[in-house]
């Protein structure tokens, strides 16, 4: 038998199994894989939650069914929301948000997406907040020891921040401050977070805004150090960095949730399942291990209580993104 | 020596029952998604993270290296038997290797491919072992403007790719260019040309729809108007003239091997480049500097050697920048290195002194993997070589069914299906018009990082070009600029100095 004969038996009997499905009665189970939708590329923040999601459910049998991450990471998003949406009534189809859910509806409005209406939202995991970082050995950035000296640093000369990509969260967030602290700064964007944290280390940029575990190398290495972290709380991944209410800035609060949808129109079983399924995921003893050590809040949302969260910080982000413009 | 005995203590640890049968587990599947179109090393690493969880950290990244390793070589095979780039990582590949099976001599490009291979991965290995840690500081270093300063190399390398019709390789790589602003805009976010808001299109253009199109479906359209359908060769013994032959081949290609292994590497470790930009580079500058650069693309052993060696050397550098910074060289890396945060471990500078069994084990195990790949590659070869006995007629509609599966699988979308059916009909008719094609596959790759890098640069500097040429800030960026802009006029002086030199010989 030649190769390709075997090859080609290979593709045959695999997508055989693909397609087989086992019929049952209610309650729901997934009758094919789940697909599960990332809008983002390989490799980043939402991607290693829904591999870890994957990665848990499969270890454990959590689903009858295996899960499929899919990255669509075109558009802000817009590619995986746009897909989404036309599967209306689809039971094996879920997406992982990022902020650019709430972000890119309003900024790309030719794409028609309806943030409330196209969506049906399961649970929210997990919430991630953000620091200011700058280098250590920073040569823009010398002596600079407080928040507050940031600021004065950063008022009088045009700083360089690195980030993750326009209308990203990191550039609202400068937006934000923009507005509350009256400094303004050149934003360069790079290939995701890792790259951001290593033009700051490099010398490239001034300051960056990063999420605790795309700095967490080199904060632990001391190549890099944080100023303030934008949540009420300290984070006991970073026990010397102060929170943003302990210096006096209450106003400076800002999260990126990872949250799960479904697309809008599947009944309330099929979404009673999935949300079932991810708080299995969520008390996951693995689950939970690896995403306190990675400085994440957990964070478990579901129902009305999400709802009203997504709509604020749907409102929230709209009245940024104005000012921003 | 600490590193010895270090690399020992690895060598050692990818010894271990466990970790060396993952590793050669690792390596056929390797060699099995590299070889199937499509497929390639990231989904391949992509599709196995989860089986990791269940494994130590150490064997997970041997496992997974060993995948990525192996992909690097399988691309090949489909590169040179049927003339689809197996991965983005073996498009380089098939510019000669193609040529040369179809000459019949499918051997000395496979051998080629092995050997080459084997070296880019050893060279590469060795210089990770001895200068990981300085290497990284040179990474941290290379940044946007560095960046732009090579790409515009690697551009100014292309121009004499397409043989002699400049004005016609300068058209194939303008439209390379502009296929590959389609899509998100790299700075601003926004989406540009939509075509009739498709929104396919919001994904930019895959490049492998580009090449698998131009190159499986083009290529399959041409084979059967020359063959009608009949084996496309009949002559085809392996026996041990011929196996030397393939080996005393690979004599002429030794300054593929060292520019393959040195750029690749180099090119490897810088963040956000990786295995692809790095074969075909390394295939632009080998032709460029080869005193038999008319022979390229007509099947000749260097140029199968020059991209199969940098694609190896790079897949190992992009380990270096993932294990040091934290960052990822290359797209597989950033699988890698999300596995790595899901393992519990924290890339970045610590990373060597705080894991060193993770760490050498891996390096080891390259070296392993290396060799085992290298043996299997050789020992497969005739069965590789019985696709060739396979009738035209029977051989295409396979094809077909690979370039679709191919097209679909990078990102699940119909879409791309179409698209790649498109532009295998247009390659087609291009080649049919004499246009050639690898200048446009070459621009989609790096057309995406030179406007990046351009435009970060631009945002530094105010909008001011000096950034690229200032000696004193920048000494990296300008000696690079200075280079291409050399290479860049280089094949315009070539002409007129032959010239010169004939009328002086003459007189």
């Amino acid at each position: 038998m030649s190769i390709i004969k075997k090859l080609a038996l290979v593709i045959v009997s695999l997508s055989l199994v693909a397609v087989s499905s086992v019929s049952s009665a209610k309650p729901f189970s997934p009758k094919k894989p789940i697909e599960l939708i990332i809008p983002a590329g390989q490799g980043g923040g939402a991607d290693e939650i829904a591999r870890l999601v994957q990665g848990v459910i499969e270890k454990n049998d959590y689903a009858s069914k295996p899960v499929i991450p899919i990255n669509k990471k075109g558009g802000s998003g817009g590619e995986a929301m746009t897909y989404v949406k036309k599967k209306a009534g689809d039971e094996h189809t879920l997406i992982i948000t990022l902020n650019n859910v709430l972000t890119t509806p309003v900024n790309q409005p030719e794409l028609g997406i309806d943030f409330f209406n196209d969506f049906t939202p399961l649970a929210r995991l997990i919430t991630d907040t953000f620091l200011v970082w700058i280098a250590t050995e920073g040569k823009n950035t010398q002596g600079v020891e407080t928040f507050d000296d940031f600021i004065a640093l950063a008022k009088g000369n045009g700083l360089v921040m690195g980030g993750t990509g326009s209308m990203s969260e990191d550039e609202l967030l400068l937006g934000m401050m923009r507005g509350q602290f009256g400094f303004d700064a050149k934003y360069v964007p790079y290939d995701g977070g890792g790259a951001v944290a290593k033009g700051l280390v490099g010398g490239e940029s001034d300051f960056t805004l990063n999420n605790p575990s795309e700095q967490m190398g080199f904060y632990q290495s001391g190549d890099s150090k944080a100023l303030v972290m934008m949540t009420p709380e300290r984070n006991p991944a970073f026990p010397d960095v102060p929170s943003s209410y302990e210096l006096g800035y209450p106003d400076l609060e800002y999260y990126m949730m990872r949250a799960f949808m479904a697309p809008a129109g599947i009944d309330a079983e099929v979404e009673k399942y999935y949300t079932g399924l991810l708080h299995t995921v969520y008390h996951d003893n693995e689950f939970q291990t690896f995403n306190i050590d990675d400085g994440k809040l957990m964070s478990w949302l579901e129902g009305f209580g999400l709802k009203d969260f997504l709509a604020i910080e749907y409102a929230k982000h709209g009245e940024i993104i104005k000012n921003f413009n | 020596m600490d590193v010895f005995i270090l690399l020992l203590e690895g060598i050692f640890v990818s010894f271990e029952p466990l970790n060396l049968g993952l590793l050669i587990f690792g390596c056929l599947i390797g060699l099995f998604v590299g070889a199937m179109p499509g497929l390639g090393s990231v989904n391949g690493v992509a599709i196995l993270i989860p089986i990791t969880f269940i494994i130590p950290p150490t064997a997970a990244i041997i496992f997974l290296a060993a995948v990525y390793y192996g992909a690097m070589y399988g691309g090949a095979i489909s590169s040179v038997m049927l003339g689809i780039p197996g991965a983005s990582t073996a498009v380089a590949t098939v510019f000669d290797g193609r040529p040369l099976a179809v000459k019949g001599e499918a051997m000395t490009a496979l051998t080629a491919a092995a050997v080459g291979s084997f070296v880019g991965g050893t060279v590469s290995v060795i210089l990770f072992t001895l200068f990981a840690p300085p290497l990284a500081e040179v990474a941290l270093r290379f940044n946007a403007p560095e960046t732009f300063a090579l790409m515009v190399m690697a551009f100014a390398t292309f121009v004499g790719l397409g043989g002699d019709d400049v004005p016609k390789t300068i058209f194939s790589i303008l439209i390379g260019l502009a296929l590959s602003t389609i899509g998100l805009d790299l700075i601003t976010g926004k989406p540009r040309l939509i075509f009739f808001n498709i929104p396919g299109f919001l994904h930019g253009i895959n490049f492998l729809v580009l090449a698998i199109g131009i190159y499986g479906i083009g290529e399959m359209l041409w084979t059967l108007e020359e063959t009608k359908g009949k084996v496309q060769m009949s002559k085809l013994s392996v026996n041990m003239k011929e196996v030397g032959r393939a080996f005393g081949a690979l004599k002429k290609t030794i300054m593929a091997m060292n520019i393959g292994s040195f750029l690749g590497f180099f090119v490897g470790i810088l963040p956000a480049a990786g295995a692809t930009p790095a074969s075909l580079m390394s295939y632009g500058i080998t032709k460029q500097l080869s005193k038999n650069s008319k022979e390229f693309g007509s099947g000749v052993p260097a140029g199968v050697v020059a991209p199969e060696c940098a694609n190896n050397s790079a897949s190992t550098g992009s380990m270096l920048p993932m294990l040091t910074l934290g960052i990822p060289g290359s797209p597989t890396t950033a699988i890698l290195l999300g596995g790595m945060i899901l393992w519990g471990l924290t890339p970045g500078p610590l990373l060597f002194t705080q894991e060193p069994e993770f760490v050498w084990g891996l390096i080891g195990s390259l070296y392993i993997a290396n060799f085992f790949t290298l043996v299997l590659n050789i020992a497969l070869i005739p069965a590789f070589l019985m696709v060739l006995r396979i009738p035209f007629a029977i051989l295409a509609p396979v094809i077909f069914v690979l370039c679709v599966t191919g097209g679909y699988a990078p990102t699940q979308s119909l879409h791309d299906v179409w698209l790649m059916l498109l532009f295998g009909f247009a390659g087609y008719i291009l080649r049919k018009l004499d246009y050639p094609v690898a200048p446009a596959v070459l621009s989609i790759v790096l057309g995406p990082l030179a406007e990046k890098a351009l435009r970060q640069s631009l945002i530094l500097s105010d909008g001011s070009m000096g950034i690229f040429f200032d000696m004193a800030e920048k000494p990296i960026a300008a000696i690079i600029m200075y280079i291409a802009i050399v290479l860049l006029i280089m094949p315009a002086f070539g002409p007129l100095y032959k010239k010169f030199f004939k009328k002086a010989q003459t007189t």
